[in-house]
């Protein structure tokens, strides 16, 4: 069963008939090619597949594709402006935070939309604010740092 | 996941009507943080889903003539955040924060964890002590139940398939201490092994714990212990013995019977300390 549906992506405005029991994750991945946001856990509990939903970080696996009606939904691909990386995506490469990189799309978008809200969180804010989003790889520590080089331009 | 039929009403009225003409085959989408899960995993196979988030009235979070509502789209972390409630029930505001991660906090409600009807329930502690009542919706109108009431037993309360919950509400007393614990294996993103809400207040002393027994409970026979006698070093230590055997834990992967009544003790007397 479809259901036609209008939202905001990326900051563009689309309209697209989706099936009622896909999550909007798999819209996303499959009916957008978005394959950026990840799929871990597909139950809330990994945070790889975090978009930023009306300003607020959301598991995508948790959303029906249908509740974007009426959203402004970001993902890691609306980041980039003109080829240009956001300051979070090049401080992730600067600071090395990323191994295999499964993590990074979830882990960059709850870290944007956690700067959003506070644009210069502690490192306790910032540990806090991403144990939503777990990374097999890096041990968070540079994670952390790439977060918390990109508050401290923030601050500067 | 099984295909099925969305509706997202905007009106109360259009909501029951979906599910007076669905029955059984419907289920009510609020955060979605649990019917999603269940749904992937083949444990809900909802034919048709009413999404009750269109419907403006159930997003408040009211403080008015000496009541506190939380209307049943309220979000976690919209409840965990509230000004009034974290200057004055700073022990809901944490049950509310414990839950999940902030992105599960940004969707999930905290009528959908009482809904549920866990027996780990986060917000049901905090809201037992409070003497909440929950507000039910129906074609017959509205009814309260006080939420002790409401639960059943695992994931089974009294709501009958044609009603919606449109919020919870307690009286906003001044007089109101409490004490909110949640033990669990890891520190974010868990489930409690044993979560508790002791509340001290005028009219005496208020004791709920969670994952000790089949639904969240209040501990009556502590309670009237704590009531008849004054706080001490030697009653603190009676009211935790008496706890540890008022409740009934089971054995699971989270922890052992055991380990559960032993944890209920070090919670109460932690919280009965703080008064002391
Ligand atoms: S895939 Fe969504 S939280 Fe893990
Ligand atoms: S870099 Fe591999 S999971 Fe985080």
């Amino acid at each position: 069963m479809k259901k036609t549906i209008n939202f905001i992506l990326n900051g563009e405005p689309v309209e697209h008939a989706v099936d009622t029991n896909k999550t909007l994750l798999k819209m996303l991945r499959e009916d957008f090619d978005l394959t950026g946001t990840k799929e871990g856990c597909g139950a809330g509990e990994c945070g790889a597949c975090t978009v930023i939903m009306d300003g607020k970080a959301v598991n995508s696996c948790l959303v029906l594709a249908v509740e974007s009606e009426g959203k402004d939904i970001l993902t890691i691909e609306g980041l980039t402006v003109n080829g240009e990386l956001d300051p979070l995506q090049t401080s992730f490469v600067e600071n090395a935070a990323l191994q295999c990189g499964y993590c990074t799309p979830g882990m960059i978008m709850t870290a944007k939309a956690m700067l959003n809200e506070n644009p210069n969180p502690s490192l306790d804010e910032i540990k806090e604010g991403i144990s939503g989003n777990l990374c097999r790889c890096t041990g968070y520590k540079k994670i952390i740092e790439a977060i918390h080089s990109v508050a401290e331009q923030n601050n500067s | 996941m099984n295909s099925v039929e969305y509706y997202s009403p905007t009106s109360l009225k259009e909501a029951l009507n979906l599910l007076a003409a669905y029955g059984e085959e419907a289920s009510i989408l609020n955060g979605g943080t649990d019917l999603i899960v269940r749904m992937r995993e083949g444990q809900s196979k909802p034919k048709v889903i009413v999404d009750i988030k269109k419907i403006d009235e159930l997003h408040k979070i009211e403080i008015e003539d000496n009541y506190v509502f939380i209307g049943a789209c309220v979000h976690l972390n919209d409840l965990g955040k509230h000004q009034y409630i974290i200057e004055k029930y700073p022990f809901l505001a944490k049950a509310a924060l414990s839950i999940g991660s902030n992105q599960v906090r940004n969707r999930a409600t905290c009528i959908g964890n009482i809904c549920n009807a866990s027996p780990l329930a986060d917000t049901a502690t905090p809201l037992l002590s409070l003497n909440a009542d929950v507000h039910i919706y129906s074609e017959n109108g509205l009814r309260t139940v006080p939420l002790n009431q409401f639960f059943v037993f695992v994931r089974k309360t009294i709501l009958k398939q044609d009603e919606i919950v449109t919020g919870i509400s307690f009286e906003d007393d001044d007089s109101i201490l409490g004490v909110f614990y949640k033990m669990s294996r890891r520190k974010e993103v868990d489930l409690s092994t044993v979560c508790s809400t002791v509340i001290k207040s005028n009219k005496g002393y208020f004791v709920s714990y969670g994952a000790v027994a089949p639904t969240p409970v209040r501990l009556y026979k502590t309670e009237s212990f704590l009531n008849e006698n004054t706080l001490s070093q030697e009653t603190i230590k009676e009211a935790c013995m008496i706890a540890s055997q008022e409740v009934s834990p089971i054995s699971d992967i989270r922890a052992t019977e055991k380990y559960r009544r032993e944890i209920v003790e070090v919670t109460l007397q932690n919280s009965l300390l703080e008064w002391l």
